[in-house]
C-alpha cells in the first residue's frame, strides 16, 4: 500500500478551500456562506496540522490553537450580525443587502 | 519574556477594560464622557511613550520567541496608531449621545482595535501577523454595525464580514503553504533560509498572504467592500478603519515582504506595481464623480494605497523607503481624520453623508469650512501641504528604482496622471463649500445656523491642521524627527 | 488485504447489517402501508394520519421559535468553552516549566484568564445570561 504524504494532505485541503471558496461565492444565502468560510478555515487548519506532523514542528499546530479560538469569536460576532439583519429584514439572501448605493 | 517589548499594548488593554467594565457602574448620563476620557488617556500614553517612557528606538530587540520585535519602525507606527485612535475618540464623543447601545462598548471596542494595531506594528512571524489581523477584523465587525437600528450599518457590517472572512480564510491558507514550503513561522527565519525547501508552495502561500492583507489595505482588485462599509459605518469607525486598519495591513504588509523578498519571489513585486497603478487609476478615477462624502473617502483611501505601495515595493526592493512611508502615512492621518471629524460634525443621524451637506458651510462655519478645505487639498496632493510632499518622497523613490528597471516610468507616469485626475474631485468640493450654486442651496435642508463645536473637537482639528501645514511646510523638521528614530534602523 | 485494514472489517460487515436493517424497514413499512391502503381506502381512520398512531397527541407545530436567549447563552458557552482550548498545552508544560520559569507560566495564564474574567463580569452584569429578562 502507498503511504499517504504531505502532497496527499495538501491537495485534499487545497480542494476543501476551493469548496468553501466556491460556496461563498456562489451561494446568496448569508449563513450558508458563513459555512463556506468556516470550510476555509478548517481546510487551512487540516493543512497546518499535516505540515506540523510531516516537518516535525509544532508551529503550525500552534496556530491551529489560535485559528480556532479566533474562529469561534468571529461566529459569535457574525452570527449575532446576521440574526440581526435576519430581524430587520425578515431576509438573509445578500440580494436584499441593497441600500448602500450611491 | 521582555514585557518592556509589550508595554503600550498592555496598558492599552487595560485602559479598555477599565472602561468596559467602569461603564457597567457609572449613571448613564456620565457615561457620554467615556470617548474623552479614553481619549486624553491615549494622549498622555503617547506623550508619555514619546519622552518619559525611556523607549530606545536605536536597538532592535526581539521578544516572545521572535514573534514580536520593536525597532525604530515599529515605534514610529505605534505612535501613529496611538494618535489616530485619540482622534478616533474624540470624534466620537458627539456621535455616542445618539448611539443606542453602550458608549462603554464602543470605546472599549475601538481600544481593543488598537492593541490589535499595536501588535501588528511589532508583529515578526505568521502567529502574531494572523492573531493581530483578527483582533483589528473582529473588533470591526462588531463597530461597522454598531449602530444596529439602522440598515445602512447592518449591511456594512455584513459585507465587512464576509469579505473579511474570505480575506481570513486565503491568510490562513497562505500562512499554511508558507509553512509547508520553509518549514517555518517566523520571518527572521524565512529571510535566512537559502535555498526554501519548496519554492512552488512558499510563493502560493505568499501570494495567497498578500492577497488576504490586500483586503485590508483595500487595493485593486481587493477593493470592492470599501465604499460600502465605509458609507456604512458610523463615521468615526469609518475614520478608523480608513486610517488605523490601512496603515496595520501597510506595516504587516511591509515587514512581510521586506523579509520574503528574494529574486525568486520577484514576481510578486512586479505584479504588485501593476496593483499600485490600477489602485491610483481606479481610486481617482471613481473619486471624481462620487458626492457621497464617505464614499469619496473610500476613494482616496484605494488610491493612497496606491501610492504606499509603491512605497512598500521600494522598500521590499532595497531602497530606504521608510522615511517617506512615515511622512505619507502622517500627512494622511491627519487629513483623513480631519475631514471625517468635520463630515461627523455635519451630517445629521440617520442622514447620508452626501456632497450636499456641504452647501454653503463658508457661510455656516467658517472655521469648518476652512479646515475641510486644507485637509482636502492635501489629501488631493496640491502643494504646499502635507500630502503633496508625502507623494513628492514616494515618487522621487520611483525615480531611484527606475534607474534599474525602465517599467517603472509608466508607474510614475501614472501616478502623476492620477494627482492631476484628483484635482477633479476637490474643485466638486471646493465649489460646494464655497461657491454653492443657487439651485443647490434652494434645494438644501439644512438649516443656515452655525455647527456647534466642542472644545476637545475644536482642539483635535486645531491639531489636524498645524500638522497639515508644518508637515508642508516645513517637512525637514519631521523628516529628521522620524531620521532620528529610525537611524539605526535595520530590518530584522 | 493489507493487515491494517482488515482488522476493519466487522466494523464493515456491522455498517452493512445496519444500513440494510433500516432501509428493509422502510421499504416493509412503505410497501405493507400501501397494500393496507389499497385494501380498506374507503375506512381509513384519522389516527392513522398522525406521526405516532398509538402515542401521546403531538402538541403544537413541529418548528417552534426558540428565544433567543437561548442563542445568546449558546454563544457564550461556546465562546469561553472554547478558549479553555489553551489551558490543555499550558496544562501539559506547567510541572516542568514551574521549576525555572514560575513567573511565566503563571503570569501568562493568570493575565488570560483575567482577560476572560473581565468579559465574565461584563456578561453577568448585562445580564446576558438572566432568563427573566
Amino acid at each position: 500500500m502507498k503511504s499517504v504524504g504531505l502532497e496527499h494532505y495538501l491537495i485534499v485541503c487545497a480542494l476543501l478551500f476551493c469548496l468553501g471558496l466556491l460556496g461563498v461565492i456562489i451561494q446568496r444565502n448569508l449563513i450558508v456562506m458563513y459555512m463556506g468560510l468556516e470550510l476555509m478555515l478548517n481546510a487551512a487548519n487540516l493543512a497546518l496540522v499535516a505540515c506540523s506532523h510531516f516537518l516535525n514542528k509544532l508551529d503550525g499546530q500552534i496556530l491551529v490553537f489560535f485559528v480556532i479560538t479566533v474562529a469561534a469569536a468571529e461566529v459569535a460576532v457574525g452570527l449575532a450580525l446576521i440574526v440581526a439583519i435576519c430581524r430587520r429584514k425578515q431576509s438573509t439572501d445578500v440580494a436584499d443587502l441593497n441600500s448602500l448605493k450611491l | 519574556m521582555n514585557l518592556q517589548l509589550i508595554t503600550l499594548e498592555v496598558v492599552v488593554t487595560l485602559i479598555g477594560a477599565t472602561i468596559l467594565l467602569g461603564s457597567l457602574w457609572l449613571p448613564a448620563d456620565k457615561r457620554r464622557h467615556l470617548p474623552l476620557v479614553a481619549a486624553a488617556a491615549l494622549v498622555v500614553l503617547l506623550i508619555a511613550h514619546c519622552f518619559a517612557m525611556g523607549v530606545d528606538t536605536t536597538t532592535t530587540l526581539h521578544g516572545f520567541g521572535g514573534g514580536i520585535v520593536q525597532d525604530g519602525f515599529a515605534i514610529c507606527l505605534k505612535r501613529l496608531f496611538l494618535a489616530s485612535a485619540a482622534f478616533v475618540l474624540a470624534m466620537s464623543a458627539p456621535f455616542v449621545e445618539r448611539l443606542r447601545a453602550g458608549p462603554g462598548e464602543f470605546c472599549a471596542l475601538i481600544l481593543f482595535a488598537l492593541v490589535g494595531m499595536l501588535f501588528a506594528a511589532s508583529a515578526n512571524d505568521f502567529v502574531m501577523l494572523f492573531v493581530s489581523v483578527e483582533l483589528i477584523t473582529v473588533t470591526f465587525y462588531v463597530l461597522t454595525s454598531f449602530q444596529r437600528h439602522e440598515t445602512r450599518s447592518l449591511e456594512a457590517g455584513a459585507k465587512y464580514l464576509i469579505l473579511g472572512g474570505v480575506a481570513t480564510g486565503l491568510m490562513v491558507f497562505g500562512i499554511s503553504l508558507i509553512f509547508a514550503g520553509s518549514g517555518t513561522m517566523s520571518l527572521r527565519e524565512i529571510s535566512k533560509l537559502d535555498p526554501l525547501p519548496n519554492l512552488m508552495l512558499f510563493n502560493a502561500g505568499l501570494l495567497l498572504v498578500v492577497a488576504g492583507l490586500g483586503f485590508k489595505i483595500a487595493i485593486v482588485p481587493f477593493q470592492l467592500w470599501a465604499p460600502d462599509v465605509y458609507q456604512g459605518s458610523p463615521t468615526p469607525v469609518t475614520a478608523f478603519l480608513a486610517v488605523g486598519s490601512k496603515i496595520a495591513g501597510f506595516a504587516l504588509l511591509m515587514r512581510l515582504l521586506r523579509h520574503t523578498s528574494r529574486p525568486e519571489t520577484g514576481f510578486l513585486l512586479d505584479a504588485l506595481a501593476a496593483l499600485a497603478a490600477f489602485s491610483m487609476i481606479y481610486g481617482s478615477l471613481c473619486a471624481i464623480w462620487q458626492r457621497q462624502l464617505k464614499r469619496l473617502m473610500a476613494y482616496i483611501g484605494i488610491s493612497s494605497a496606491g501610492y504606499l505601495l509603491i512605497g512598500v515595493i521600494a522598500m521590499a526592493k532595497g531602497f530606504d523607503g521608510t522615511k517617506a512611508i512615515l511622512f505619507y502615512l502622517a500627512a494622511y492621518l491627519f487629513a483623513a481624520m480631519a475631514t471625517f471629524t468635520v463630515i461627523g460634525l455635519i451630517s445629521k443621524e440617520g442622514e447620508d453623508e452626501r456632497s450636499e451637506i456641504l452647501n454653503g458651510l463658508h457661510k455656516r462655519s467658517p472655521g469648518l469650512a476652512l479646515t475641510l478645505t486644507l485637509s482636502i487639498v492635501s489629501l488631493a496632493g496640491i502643494p504646499p501641504l502635507a500630502g503633496f510632499f508625502g507623494k513628492f518622497l514616494l515618487l522621487q523613490l520611483l525615480l531611484e528604482m527606475a534607474v534599474n528597471n525602465a517599467a517603472y516610468y509608466w508607474l510614475l507616469g501614472i501616478a502623476l496622471a492620477c494627482i492631476v485626475a484628483s484635482l477633479a474631485f476637490f474643485f466638486g468640493i471646493i465649489r460646494a463649500v464655497y461657491w454653492p450654486s443657487d439651485v443647490a442651496l434652494s434645494r438644501a435642508t439644512a438649516p443656515a445656523a452655525p455647527i456647534p463645536t466642542s472644545l476637545p473637537l475644536k482642539i483635535s482639528l486645531a491639531i489636524c491642521v498645524t500638522g497639515i501645514i508644518l508637515l508642508g511646510l516645513q517637512p525637514d523638521v519631521f523628516l529628521d524627527l522620524i531620521q532620528e528614530t529610525v537611524r539605526a534602523f535595520r530590518w530584522q | 488485504m493489507d493487515g491494517q485494514l482488515q482488522q476493519y472489517l466487522p466494523v464493515l460487515i456491522l455498517a452493512v447489517v445496519a444500513i440494510a436493517f433500516a432501509v428493509g424497514n422502510l421499504v416493509a413499512s412503505y410497501l405493507i402501508g400501501q397494500w393496507i391502503n389499497r385494501r380498506r381506502l374507503k375506512s381509513i381512520p384519522a389516527a392513522k394520519n398522525i406521526p405516532y398512531e398509538c402515542g401521546m397527541l403531538p402538541i403544537g407545530a413541529g418548528n417552534n421559535r426558540l428565544s433567543v436567549k437561548f442563542y445568546l447563552v449558546a454563544m457564550l458557552f461556546i465562546l469561553f468553552d472554547i478558549e479553555v482550548v489553551f489551558l490543555y498545552p499550558w496544562a501539559v508544560v506547567y510541572r516542568e516549566m514551574l521549576a525555572e520559569n514560575a513567573g511565566l507560566i503563571f503570569g501568562s495564564m493568570f493575565s488570560f484568564i483575567a482577560i476572560l474574567f473581565v468579559g465574565y463580569i461584563y456578561a453577568i452584569k448585562t445580564q446576558a445570561f438572566d432568563w427573566k429578562v
